[in-house]
């Protein structure tokens, strides 16, 4: 128990600190590199600088990501996405309403970030962890099977179509690998998502554009690499 | 001269671009380090549900092709999309790249070495960020302008959708479990529903409620 918290604590304080940094130079993109996500930048726009708002959609995702946490151990992206960033911008913007002297100051938001990860993180693992074992037995019973469906064949079927309905350039990349990848490692997803990366880029950039041919490159290498280990040639050897 | 005090240096250093170096390397480190925690004690990776799903399904089958082969579809074209737009996308670089198709990819080759300790965990994690960061900061200065990488939003579109294919599931799991943890799932979901929170959250503590009382 002492080890997760020891541990919850650097790990939420590193990177709450790095990624609330990086959402503070989010404000600067794109001359400053930044990390973060679109999505993250246009609800911290949408709070306008105010630290109940900030609090509050900080706030709904804690009780999603506690419920996730206790569930399954997986705390969601929204902690370091979401959590993480709102609240250390409330706390920033409690003592000073000026979004460009806080929110906007990636050493500012660096040290809030780290103090809200830090707290935020070992919350969330500690109370994981005092689940009795029998909630987690049941938690674990009515997970496997669902997320197994989730994994083969649900996902396949949601990225094919996304593929498909993205184009014919996308979708005919999108059906091939994701078959290729269906047959040589047991799963369609993994071919699909590199289709559609490969299918919107070649649209957009054209074959002879080098970065597509890269891709392309290192896709089929991929693939006669894993059909390689994983045997796969030998299946064509009939009666074997 | 005017002087310059400490924080005001501080401030101009944390604006550089080579400093997104360090930042990546810290959240990597951290984010990867969140797995090894995972792995070890089941608690703690920084992912939605059904992306860490594909990891455990890894574990438990020792087939980590799911996992390793999504996840490294979301950072390959979040690394060629990040510099372009002048912001990466920590979701599926870091949380779901780093977090989850990095340690895929080690535990299929059965290289133990980064989840040995969590010190180890840290410091493979901050090699993989400084990595990262360095590619992207390359590709940044490299890139001629009006590249762009396709296919970031379907990915996108398709990753958040199948989050939503997993409540049903849940509760369809459930009943198939048992009758009270079924109940459960199917009340937590509806309640969850009403007030607009996750569903599959609803549906598992639902079932885990329940099922604690009457199992």
């Amino acid at each position: 128990m002492l080890e997760i918290i020891l541990y919850s604590l650097i790990i939420g304080a590193v990177g709450g600190g790095c990624i609330a940094a990086g959402a503070a130079r989010m404000f600067h993109a794109p001359e400053v590199q930044a990390m973060g996500s679109f999505r993250t930048l246009g609800e911290m726009n949408a709070c306008n600088g105010d630290p109940i708002a900030h609090f509050s959609f900080g706030l709904g995702f804690f009780f999603s990501s506690a419920a996730s946490a206790v569930a399954a151990g997986a705390l969601t992206q929204d902690v370091f996405h979401r959590i993480v960033t709102n609240w250390g911008a409330a706390v920033l913007l409690l003592k000073n309403r000026n979004m460009e002297e806080t929110v906007w100051n990636p050493r500012k938001m660096m040290l809030a970030g780290s103090a809200v990860g830090a707290v935020v993180v070992v919350f969330l693992n500690t109370m994981s962890q005092l689940i009795p074992e029998k909630l987690s037995l049941i938690a674990k019973n009515v997970l496997t099977p669902a997320t197994g469906w989730l994994i083969n064949p649900v996902m396949p079927a949601i990225f094919w179509l996304a593929a498909v309905d993205a184009g014919k350039v996308v979708g005919i990349w999108g059906t091939v690998l994701g078959g290729v990848s269906a047959l040589i490692s047991g799963n369609a997803v993994p071919g699909i998502v590199l289709g559609i990366l490969i299918g919107k880029s070649a649209e957009e950039n054209g074959y002879k554009s080098r970065m597509v041919q890269i891709l392309i490159g290192i896709v089929v290498i991929m693939f006669v690499a894993i059909a390689y280990f994983r045997g796969f040639f030998g299946k064509f050897v009939i009666g074997s | 001269m005017e002087k310059r005090t400490f924080s005001e240096k501080f401030d101009a250093f944390m604006m550089k671009d080579n400093t997104f170096i360090l930042l990546v390397m810290g959240a990597a480190a951290s984010i990867f380090a969140g797995t090894y925690l995972f792995v070890k004690f089941g608690t703690g990776a920084f992912n939605e549900i059904s992306i860490v799903a594909m990891l455990t399904d890894g574990m438990s089958s020792g087939d980590y092709a799911a996992a390793a082969g999504f996840a490294a579809g979301f950072l390959i074209a979040r690394i060629l999309e990040g510099p372009l737009v002048g912001l990466m996308d920590i979701g599926g670089s870091l949380m779901t790249g780093v977090g989850i198709g990095i340690p895929a990819v080690f535990l299929s080759m059965g290289w133990k070495f980064p989840f040995s300790n969590f010190f180890a965990a840290l410091l493979v994690g901050a090699v993989i960020g400084i990595v990262i960061g360095v590619v992207l900061i390359i590709i940044r200065k490299v890139v001629p302008e009006g590249m762009t990488v396709g296919g970031t939003s379907i990915m996108m579109g398709a990753g958040n959708a199948v989050g939503r294919y997993l409540a049903p599931l849940i509760v369809v799991a459930a009943t198939q479990y048992n009758v009270f943890a079924g109940i459960g799932a199917i009340v937590g979901a509806a309640i969850f529903y009403k007030w607009g929170k996750e569903m599959t959250g609803g549906a598992i503590l639902g079932a885990m409620i329940l099922g604690a009382i009457f199992l």
